[in-house]
């Protein structure tokens, strides 16, 4: 084996790469080599000092939560819209105009009646679950990305028209993430972001004029939704987290803040 | 039926995020940026997956996570409408390093700045083999190139990498 041989089989002999004879030849050959054992001597302790003094970067679980959330996504909305055959080709165009009039007129009667009924609470829910699903997707759950309060509250100062509570509850579990500003119920409104394990939770408030009435939890499409009425604000919570601790989390925030 | 994809899907590729990260980690250099990545990227995978014939999970994961990584670089430096032409960045880049090292003292943060001023094609070979621990033929599919060109890439890198390191602790000592 000649030393260029050898130096250019040095990589692939300390990675492992080599078949048993191949290897048994570098061994030789080094034994012998001086110049060739200083080189394999160099090569080894670069690789360590790399291997010590990188950092494998593990996934934070904001981004599992992420990740969690946006595959659960795409198969609800496939299951949620089967194939459909247009009507028209099932009962022929004069009829499908007939009946498409009839629906027309019931559909808004319908429409009315059921808005007329819903509770305001009812619109902003869900508006708040969209905005929940939609912080999730890449790029959108925070403006202002800090684990400190400090940075995140000021952020909102002249963005929008309150300043929201940033209480600190790392030390109970809820890591701060950050803060983002969203469009809700016709106003921007301040979003102070928090995680638990592998979930994210989106703390919305807005200055409103009710007094303090008992915290009302809503479930639907599999997120909890606490609202509170306090002291001329309106706090809203959402999250994928189960009702207890998300329960804890909202008597945290309250006693807090 | 699309239920249980997901649930294959997650059982195969999410047992492999934190490679896919610290790779983001390292391309990127921003750790926002890399979540950012790694998510867009798993979805991507979820939507190729049936393309998937389960072979090795992990590698067929960051080649996705890779790709993804130049399109997102491209993209933003198309976005600051920069002329970043590879060679006057990595010289920019380089420059900025030897100041760092000089000020840097602890060796893991000259030893990142060293990483960070390699160029792409280098330092996606070293993070991959060190960091992820992954053979040559693995490297090789994630990378797109021959074992060859692993192999040349991986020394190159390494020699650059000692003369950077060794340089600075003469400088230093």
């Amino acid at each position: 084996m000649t030393c260029a041989d050898c130096l250019e089989s040095l990589g692939p002999y300390i990675d492992g790469e080599l078949l048993a004879n191949e290897a048994a030849v570098i061994e030789e050959h080094l034994k012998t080599c001086p110049d060739c054992a200083a080189a394999h001597q160099r090569l080894v302790s670069t690789t360590s000092r790399l291997r010590a003094a990188l950092t494998r970067h593990p996934a934070p679980d904001v981004l599992k939560a992420r990740i969690r959330a946006a595959l659960v996504q795409p198969v609800a909305e496939v299951s949620a819209a089967p194939k459909r055959v247009p009507f028209y080709r099932v009962v022929g165009w004069p009829s499908a105009i007939a009946a498409a009039a009839v629906v027309a007129v019931l559909s808004s009667a319908l429409t009315f009646s059921v808005t007329a009924r819903r509770p305001a609470g009812e619109t902003v829910r869900s508006e708040l679950i969209s905005s929940h699903i939609r912080s999730l997707m890449p790029g959108h759950l925070t403006d202002v990305a800090s684990n400190d309060q400090h940075n995140v509250k000021p952020w909102f100062n002249g963005r929008v028209d309150m300043s929201p509570n940033v209480p600190r509850l790392d030390s109970l579990g809820f890591p701060l993430v950050g803060g983002r500003i969203d469009y809700i119920d016709g106003r921007s409104v301040p979003v102070i972001v928090y995680t638990r394990r592998q979930h994210v939770i989106n703390v919305y408030s807005w200055p409103t004029n009710t007094t303090n009435e008992p915290p009302v939890t809503a479930s639907s499409h599999g997120y909890n939704v606490i609202h509170i009425p306090r002291n001329g604000e309106e706090l809203w919570i959402v999250s994928d987290l189960n009702r207890a601790e998300l329960g804890d989390f909202a008597r945290l925030l309250v006693g807090n803040s | 039926m699309a239920e249980q994809g997901t649930t294959r899907f997650e059982q195969v590729v999410l047992p492999h995020l934190d490679d896919a990260y610290t790779l983001a980690c390292y391309l990127l250099r921003d750790q926002h940026d890399a979540q950012d990545a790694v998510q867009e990227a798993v979805l991507r995978a979820l939507r190729y997956f049936d393309g998937f014939r389960g072979e090795d999970a992990r590698a067929w994961l960051l080649t996705i996570v890779r790709n993804y990584c130049y399109t997102w670089k491209k993209g933003r430096a198309t976005d600051r409408s920069t002329v970043a032409f590879s060679d006057t960045a990595d010289h920019v880049a380089d420059v900025r390093a030897t100041d760092d090292l000089v000020i840097q003292s602890t060796e893991s943060e000259r030893v990142k700045a060293a990483v960070d001023a390699l160029p792409d094609e280098l330092r996606e070979v070293i993070v991959l083999r060190e960091l992820n621990e992954m053979s040559y033929r693995e490297i090789s599919e994630v990378v797109g190139v021959p074992i060859g060109t692993v192999m040349s890439r991986l020394s190159r890198g390494r020699n650059r990498l000692a003369e950077a390191l060794g340089a600075d602790s003469r400088r230093a000592g």
